[in-house]
C-alpha cells in the first residue's frame, strides 16, 4: 500500500533535510559551515466552550480539538548561505496526521562594490514591541500564540547600507506578486531606516503595496536606566482592511451562505499605535506593560453583531427548508473572524516574568485585556532549559463579558506542553 | 606671602602625587589586561562551565569579537542558544533571537540574566572601564599582590566596584572581588595562567558566586585570534545579517 501523498512528501523532506545536515556537518570542520538540529514535540489540549453561540458549526472547525506536532529543524549557515528547514508531522483530534516540509529560510548575504545585499527567503520581522507590532509591515507575524511554529520567511531581495550609527535598506518582498490571499504574500517595496541616537533606537519604515497603498511607520526604543526600557510604535496606512460580520439587515439566504458569512471592509487611513515598557530587577523579575490602539481591528459592536448572527442562524435550525448543513457551514465560516491579528482595538498586556538569574527555570503570567469590551486572556507558563533540553508547559484561559471577543472564542482555554532536544 | 607659597606648593605636590598614583593604577590595569587580551581587536572562543554545589551543571560556548571603544559582539554557540547574538557598545546592549530576526535593545539588568552573565564573557579588559587607587598589599594563595580598589567609570559596567589583586612581580591578575550596585560582594574571581603560544595568558577565570552560595562558574578561554571585523558588524541593524563566521 502506498503511503498518502503528504506522508510521502514529509518523508522526502526529512530525507532531504538529513542529507543536507550530514553533508554540511561533514564540512563543518573547516569552519565554513555551522549547523544545528532540533527535535521538538508540542502537544495541546483544547477545551471547547459547550455553550458557545457558534456550537452549531464547531464540528467543521478546529476549535476544541486536541493536537500535536513533531518538528525536525535544521538551522545554520554554510558560507554566505543561511538555512532554516523544518519537517513537521502534525495531528489533530478527528483528522488524519499530516506532514509538511518547509524551507522557512534560505538566503544568501553578500557584498558587491562595498554595498551589501541579501537574496532569498528570509524572516523580516520588525518593530520594537512585544504583544502587537504596528510597523511589522513585511513579516506580519502573528503574536501571542501558544508554542508557535518557526516563522516562515518571505521571498525577498534587499540592498542594505550601514554607517556607524545608522542603516537603511531597500527591500523588495515577494517579487513578481501583486495581491495574494494573505497580506504577507503581497508583492511590495519597502524602505527601512534605523538610527541610533544615544540611549535610543529610532526605526522608520515606508512600504507600498497594492492592498494597503503607502504605509508609513516609526518606532523607538529607549533605555533610560539600568532597569527600565520604554518603547513606542506608530503606523499610518493609506487604507486598511478588516473582516466583519454581515450587516444586521442581511437576508436569511445570506445568513446561510458560508462564502458570505464575513465581509472584508476597506478602511480609509487607519492608524495603529503602541506604547510600552519593561522593568527588570537583578533578581530576575521583570514586568512588561503595553497599551495599544489598532484601527484595523473589529470594534466591540462588530463582535456583538457576530454573536447575534450566530444566534439567528441557530434559530433557523429545524425550520422547514433550512438545511442543518447550511447552518453549520455558515456558522463555522463566521468563526474565521477570530483569525484576525488583533481581536480588540484597544488592548493592554501586562506580563510578569521571572527567570532564574543562574539560568535553568523561568516562569511567566500574561494578562491580555481588551479595553473596549472587557474580554481577557490569561496565560501562565513555566520553562526549564539545560544544555540540550528545553521543556515548556502552561495554561491559557479566555474570559470576560459575555459578548466580548475573548469570551466569544469557542474555546475556554488550552493546556500546552513542549519538549525540545537540540544537537 | 611665603606661607601662601608653601601652601600652594604643598597642594600642587599632593595633586601631582595623586595624579601619579592615578597614572600608576592605569598602567597596572593595562599590564593586567594584557594577560587577558593581548590584542586591541580579536576573536575569543570561550567555554563557560557552571557548577551547582560543585557538581557540573551546564556548559555554554561563545565566540566573542572585541574592538576598541568598548565594543563587543557575542555569538552564542551552544545547541539550545545557537543563532543568538548580543551586541555591546559601551553602555548600550542589544539581543537578537534567531526566531524573530530583530535586534532588541535590552537593559543592563537583562544583560546580567541567563546561564552566565554575558558581561563576564564579553568584557576582557579593565583599563577602559575602571580607575582607582592602590590601597595596600596582600598575599593571595602564596602570591604577594598589590591590592587595587577600582570604581567603574561608566554606568553600564557589570560591577560598579572591583577590588583587584595583581601579582607584585609581573602584575598578572590573581583575584578580583566583584561588587554589585548595592556594594554587596557578588562574585569572587580567580585567574589561572597558562602558556599560550609562548606568552603567559589567563586561560581560566573561576567565578565563585557569593549571592547564590552553591554556584560557581569557570570561564575557559579556548583561543584568541587576531581578527578584526569592520565597524558595520558593530551596528545593531547588522545583527540580522549572517556574515559573521560562527
Amino acid at each position: 500500500m502506498k503511503p498518502p501523498y503528504r506522508q510521502r512528501r514529509l518523508l522526502q523532506g526529512l530525507a532531504a533535510t538529513l542529507g543536507v545536515a550530514l553533508s554540511l556537518q561533514a564540512g563543518a570542520g573547516d569552519g565554513a559551515a555551522d549547523f544545528g538540529w532540533t527535535t521538538r514535540l508540542v502537544a495541546e489540549g483544547h477545551e471547547l466552550r459547550r455553550d458557545s453561540p457558534f456550537a452549531a458549526g464547531l464540528d467543521l472547525t478546529s476549535f476544541g480539538r486536541d493536537r500535536y506536532r513533531i518538528e525536525q529543524e535544521l538551522r545554520g549557515r554554510a558560507g554566505p548561505v543561511s538555512l532554516l528547514l523544518t519537517a513537521t508531522e502534525s495531528g489533530r483530534e478527528g483528522a488524519r496526521p499530516d506532514g509538511r516540509f518547509v524551507a522557512n529560510e534560505a538566503y544568501a548575504d553578500f557584498s558587491v562594490g562595498g554595498e551589501r545585499f541579501t537574496v532569498g527567503k528570509k524572516v523580516l520581522s520588525g518593530d520594537v514591541a512585544y504583544a502587537f507590532r504596528p510597523i511589522d509591515v513585511l513579516q506580519r507575524e502573528s503574536r501571542l500564540q501558544v508554542m508557535p511554529a518557526q516563522l516562515e520567511g518571505i521571498p525577498m531581495l534587499s540592498w542594505d547600507n550601514f554607517s556607524v550609527d545608522g542603516a537603511w535598506s531597500v527591500v523588495i518582498a515577494n517579487p513578481g506578486h501583486q495581491r495574494r490571499g494573505e497580506a504577507r504574500e503581497d508583492g511590495s517595496v519597502a524602505l527601512k531606516l534605523y538610527r541610533r541616537a544615544g540611549a535610543a533606537d529610532l526605526h522608520g519604515v515606508l512600504r507600498n503595496s497594492n492592498r494597503y497603498g503607502l504605509e508609513l511607520g516609526a518606532a523607538a526604543a529607549m533605555v533610560p536606566s539600568d532597569a527600565l526600557e520604554i518603547h513606542a510604535s506608530l503606523l499610518t496606512q493609506h487604507r486598511g482592511e478588516r473582516r466583519l460580520p454581515l450587516a444586521d439587515t442581511a437576508s436569511v439566504a445570506d445568513l446561510l451562505r458560508a462564502d458570505r458569512a464575513l465581509v472584508t471592509e476597506t478602511i480609509a487611513a487607519p492608524r495603529k499605535a503602541l506604547v510600552g515598557g519593561t522593568w527588570t530587577t537583578a533578581e530576575g523579575l521583570s514586568v512588561l506593560g503595553e497599551l495599544w490602539w489598532d484601527g484595523t481591528a473589529p470594534a466591540a459592536a462588530d463582535w456583538q453583531r457576530l454573536a447575534r448572527q450566530a444566534a439567528q442562524r441557530r434559530a433557523l435550525l429545524g425550520l422547514p427548508g433550512v438545511p442543518a448543513a447550511a447552518v453549520a457551514g455558515a456558522t463555522a465560516a463566521s468563526t474565521r473572524m477570530f483569525e484576525q491579528g488583533n481581536l480588540a482595538r484597544r488592548g493592554l498586556l501586562t506580563r510578569l516574568a521571572w527567570s532564574d538569574p543562574g539560568g535553568g527555570w523561568s516562569a511567566s503570567a500574561d494578562l491580555l485585556k481588551s479595553m473596549e469590551d472587557g474580554g481577557w486572556t490569561l496565560t501562565t507558563a513555566l520553562a526549564w532549559q539545560s544544555d540540550r533540553l528545553r521543556f515548556d508547559a502552561g495554561l491559557r484561559r479566555h474570559g470576560g463579558h459575555a459578548d466580548s471577543a475573548y469570551r466569544l472564542l469557542p474555546e475556554r482555554g488550552v493546556a500546552f506542553v513542549g519538549l525540545s532536544v537540540a544537537y | 606671602m611665603f606661607k601662601r607659597f608653601v601652601l600652594l606648593a604643598l597642594a600642587s605636590a599632593s595633586l601631582a602625587a595623586a595624579a601619579a598614583d592615578d597614572g600608576k593604577v592605569k598602567s597596572l590595569l593595562r599590564q593586567a589586561d594584557a594577560y587577558r587580551l593581548a590584542m586591541e581587536s580579536g576573536r575569543v572562543e570561550t567555554e563557560v562551565r557552571t557548577f551547582k554545589a560543585g557538581v557540573p551543571d551546564k556548559t555554554r560556548q561563545y565566540a566573542v569579537y572585541l574592538k576598541p571603544g568598548r565594543r563587543s559582539l557575542v555569538l552564542f554557540r551552544t545547541a539550545t542558544e545557537r543563532g543568538q547574538k548580543m551586541l555591546m557598545l559601551g553602555d548600550d546592549y542589544w539581543l537578537m533571537m534567531p526566531s524573530s530576526q530583530r535586534p532588541l535593545r535590552i537593559t543592563a539588568m537583562q544583560k546580567l540574566l541567563g546561564e552566565a552573565s554575558t558581561g563576564d564573557v564579553a568584557t576582557m579588559t579593565w583599563g577602559e572601564d575602571y580607575d582607582g587607587q592602590q590601597v595596600g598589599e596582600e598575599v593571595i594563595d602564596g602570591v604577594p599582590c598589590l591590592k587595587l580598589d577600582l570604581v567603574g567609570q561608566r554606568k553600564g559596567v557589570s560591577y560598579p566596584r572591583i577590588v583587584l589583586y595583581l601579582a607584585k612581580k609581573d602584575h598578572h591578575p590573581v583575584q578580583a572581588e566583584l561588587y554589585v550596585a548595592s556594594d554587596k560582594l557578588a562574585k569572587l574571581a580567580r585567574f589561572q595562567l597558562g602558556d599560550v603560544e609562548g606568552r603567559k595568558q589567563v586561560t581560566v577565570m573561576t567565578l565563585i558566586d557569593h549571592l547564590q552560595k552553591d554556584r560557581s562558574t569557570e570561564v575557559h578561554y579556548l583561543s584568541r585570534t587576531d581578527r578584526t571585523l569592520s565597524d558595520d558588524y558593530f551596528n545593531p541593524a547588522f545583527l540580522v545579517r549572517a556574515d559573521v563566521t560562527q
